[in-house]
């Protein structure tokens, strides 16, 4: 029974994360996030109830046709998506650190709660309930004598889902809270989402493969998954349809034993949290090596004032030190050669687009850098704004930074193109060139003004907690939209006329306006500067 | 000769709240001017102003006879400062730092690698040269963002709350570095709550209270109660004049009846 303070507690709790949102709202900006957050809530909402529909109507299918055995299927993608998207999307959902709590006189069972209710509130979990629940209102409609069983199955494995899901985020949570560890982390996560892009690849493969050797395949992993939550729920149903009611509920017992270790494992991490570990794992003295007193000098860019190297060089030093970023900068290269797949001969003369197509990506994947480049520096951007530099000098080092690794990512990606498919025909090279004189500037130019006016502070040593603000997100993208459609309306020109120089040619053309435009705003970013200042050292000094 | 830094006026809005009223301060070159004030009194609000961070609603401010509203670039040439956030690039090590900051204030890269050296050397942090600054304890990163404030030789040096976080052997350490810049002829503005060391230090204070300059002059004078009237004659600790300044504790009726 819980204590009337634990009560209060757990109600302060509630009441502060009611506040720190309606806080929020009070700046212009948070306003704006809060529109961006209501379209992604849309979003969701369509997305809950869509997926409901869908799965409550094929288990319905499933359950008045007898075949009740393929409803695990359905529990394996209502599973993975709760179990990993909250993993790969840490970039969309928000975290409130509730082990400051600890600070407080809350009872362990307290904590336990607060940590178990207040992390669960999350979009993996909001989905996977209604999507649980689709599939058990499918079951019940299509036969209701099930009902009592789609309600322990399906209810079993809910609660398996929310322990697992948070035991997974705090032991995720205690690995990343070390500087080392986490960058291994973001290693094996990056590894992993590069895993998820062969699914597609390796799921059209085999789906080319004979209906038998298909059969077989299945075969193979289908005892494995029967003795997992997800196929045990199938099995407590389609046992129960057999009228076997007693291996039912020993089946029903097996997922209460899993969801069992689950909470253990969660218990085990929240109660090491709630005796006091040391979150940050000082790791202590550590040997060093002999003091070298030479400081080797800075980087001289010829041609740039001594503040653009000193930058430049800052710049990237911090991209080579982010091992997300250094990632994502091979993402197009790894993109191209997961659609080629070894295929000889793959798409024949359509392969001329790979290299556009792969340049255009590079560009995509740059948005969080470009678009709130002061992000990483944190406090640091205090040090450009005491410097005697004029604030275009800042800007330009930083796009000029971002020029470097786009430059440097489209010749890995030219090579790899070329040594995979051909180098591509000089009408493919001068489109694209021209598509980067147009789009590259108009990027810059507006991802400075988005820097300036909607910074965020980023960390890029950690993976998934690169996100920009909302409305930096929404903004990026439209415009990321805007010039990927124009450069494929202009490919569309070429194509028709079965000339792409004239898309080379009408890219070129709009490069004028997108140069002109960057270098006006860039001679007036000091003035910008003088009346954003404030707000942009308080958003990133802010801890 | 021109004051080393000069307010006339100094005043900041933020809405309706008025952070800082009519500041008139007056600092000659070669002071260490120790700015006091209770929390939230506008100390930081000020030297983010007279540093450039922030703009101000209304009032002229010179520093070394220059105005910073005409030569903001100009005026960051002369000064170094160390800011309430400290202004640190986490990952970057300790002497890319400095020469970050070397350069960013005109040092050529072969004076700044130089100059760099010296200073992790002084400052005991050469022995972390592979370390990362967001790994660095908070005093070894109180101690780096002083050396990057004063890598160029700065002829004023602003610092918000330079000693807090830092033990004593560090902070030691930095005490020693800005009497030796005082003595050749820099001058230093500082904010601190620790009044022992403001009193050890500082030639000179100003005291601001709810965004007004209640208290300016010479340490010796505030003391003796010289710039304030009603305490004429009176030889007072720093900490005693200001308490009396800027009201001192709650008297005991005002204290919270249900702690014993």
């Amino acid at each position: 029974m819980m204590t009337s303070e634990a009560r209060e507690q757990l109600s302060a709790v509630a009441t502060v994360r009611w506040r720190l949102l309606v806080n929020s709202l009070r700046s212009v900006r948070g306003r704006l996030n809060l529109v961006s957050r209501s379209i992604a809530g849309l979003l969701v909402t369509a997305a809950a109830l869509g997926g409901a529909f869908a799965l409550g109507a094929t288990a319905w299918e499933l359950a008045s046709t007898g075949k009740l055995q393929w409803l695990a299927v359905f529990f394996w993608i209502v599973f993975l998506f709760w179990q990993f998207f909250p993993i790969m999307a840490t970039a969309f959902t928000q975290n409130v650190d509730t082990s400051a709590l600890l600070r407080f006189p809350l009872t362990y069972r307290t904590y336990f709660l607060v940590r178990l209710a207040f992390g669960a509130i999350d979009i993996a979990t909001a989905l996977g309930l209604c999507w649980s629940l689709g599939l058990l209102i499918g079951i019940s409609a299509a036969a209701p004598r099930l009902i009592p069983w789609a309600l322990l199955a399906v209810l079993g494995f809910i609660v398996f889902n929310i322990l697992l899901s948070r035991t997974v985020f705090v032991w995720i949570e205690h690995w990343l809270s070390r500087r080392r560890s986490r960058e291994v982390m973001g290693v094996i996560f990056f590894v992993l989402m590069i895993g998820f892009q062969f699914v597609g690849p390796a799921l059209g493969r085999y789906s080319k493969e004979p209906a038998v050797r298909r059969f077989q395949y299945i075969a193979r992993v289908e005892p494995a998954q029967r003795v997992l939550p997800p196929g045990l729920t199938a099995t407590i149903l389609t046992t129960a349809y057999a009228g076997d009611p007693r291996r039912a509920l020993a089946i029903l017992g097996l997922i209460v034993v899993y969801s069992g270790a689950a909470l253990w494992l969660l218990h085990l991490r929240l109660q090491q949290q709630y005796r006091g570990e040391n979150p940050e794992g000082n790791a202590g003295p550590r040997n060093v090596s002999p003091a070298s007193n030479i400081v080797r000098r800075g980087w001289k860019l010829p041609f740039f004032p001594a503040p653009v190297s000193a930058i430049f060089e800052k710049e990237m030093r911090y991209f080579s030190r982010s091992g997300p970023m250094l990632f994502t900068m091979l993402m197009p290269l790894i993109m191209i050669l997961l659609l080629w797949g070894g295929r000889k001969g793959f798409l024949g003369s359509k392969s001329d687009f790979f290299f556009p197509i792969g340049a255009g990506y590079c560009l995509l994947v740059m948005t969080n850098l470009v678009y709130n480049s002061f992000g990483g520096d944190g406090g640091g951007v205090q040090a450009f704004l005491m410097a005697p530099v004029p604030f275009r000098q800042v800007v330009f080092a930083k796009n000029l930074a971002q020029l470097a690794v786009l430059i440097t990512e489209i010749l890995i990606l030219l090579l790899g193109v070329s040594l995979i498919y051909r180098s591509p025909r000089p009408a493919f090279l001068a489109l694209t060139f021209c598509w980067y004189l147009f789009a590259a500037p108009l990027n810059f130019g507006a991802g400075n003004l988005l820097s300036i006016y909607s910074p965020k502070r980023i960390d890029y040593a950690v993976f998934g907690r690169q996100r920009a603000s909302e409305t930096t997100i929404v903004a990026s993208l439209a415009i990321q939209f805007a010039v990927m459609g124009i450069g494929a309306l202009a490919i569309f020109v070429g194509y028709h006329y079965s000339d792409y120089w004239i898309a080379a040619a009408i890219l070129a053309v709009l490069a004028v306006p997108s140069i002109v435009g960057y270098v006006i705003l860039l001679r007036r970013i000091d003035r910008i500067i003088l009346t954003r200042r404030e707000v942009m050292a308080s958003e990133l000094c802010r801890a | 000769m021109d004051a080393a830094i000069l307010t006339e006026s100094l005043t900041r809005r933020f809405g309706d709240f008025t952070a800082v009223q009519d500041v008139n301060l007056y600092v000659e070159p070669g002071q260490f001017y120790g700015f006091l004030g209770p929390n939230g009194a506008g100390k930081s609000t000020t030297i983010k102003m007279l540093t450039g961070l922030m703009a101000a609603t209304s009032g002229r401010m010179q520093i070394l006879g220059l105005d910073l509203a005409m030569h903001l670039v100009e005026v960051k040439r002369q000064i170094g400062v160390v800011p309430e956030g400290m202004a640190l690039f986490g990952r970057l090590t300790g002497s890319e730092y400095l020469n970050f900051a070397g350069r960013m204030y005109g040092l050529d890269r072969t004076m700044a690698a130089q100059r760099a050296g010296e200073l992790l050397e002084f400052m005991e942090l050469s022995d972390h040269p592979k370390t990362l600054i967001t790994d660095y304890s908070h005093g070894m990163q109180k101690k780096l963002a002083m050396a990057a404030a004063v890598i160029h030789g700065p002829k004023v040096l602003f610092l918000d709350e330079p000693f807090e976080g830092v033990d004593a052997i560090a902070s030691g350490t930095l005490k020693s570095m800005l009497q030796r810049m005082i003595a050749r002829g820099a001058t230093i503005f500082l904010t601190s709550h620790v009044l022992e060391i403001v009193e050890r230090l500082c030639t000179h204070v100003g005291i601001i209270n709810n965004g007004r300059l209640v208290a300016q002059g010479s340490l010796d004078d505030l003391r003796s109660g010289i710039s304030d009237e009603s305490s004429a004659g009176e030889r007072m600790s720093l900490e005693e004049f200001f308490l009396k300044t800027v009201g001192g504790p709650r008297a005991a009726s005002q204290e919270l009846s249900w702690l014993e």
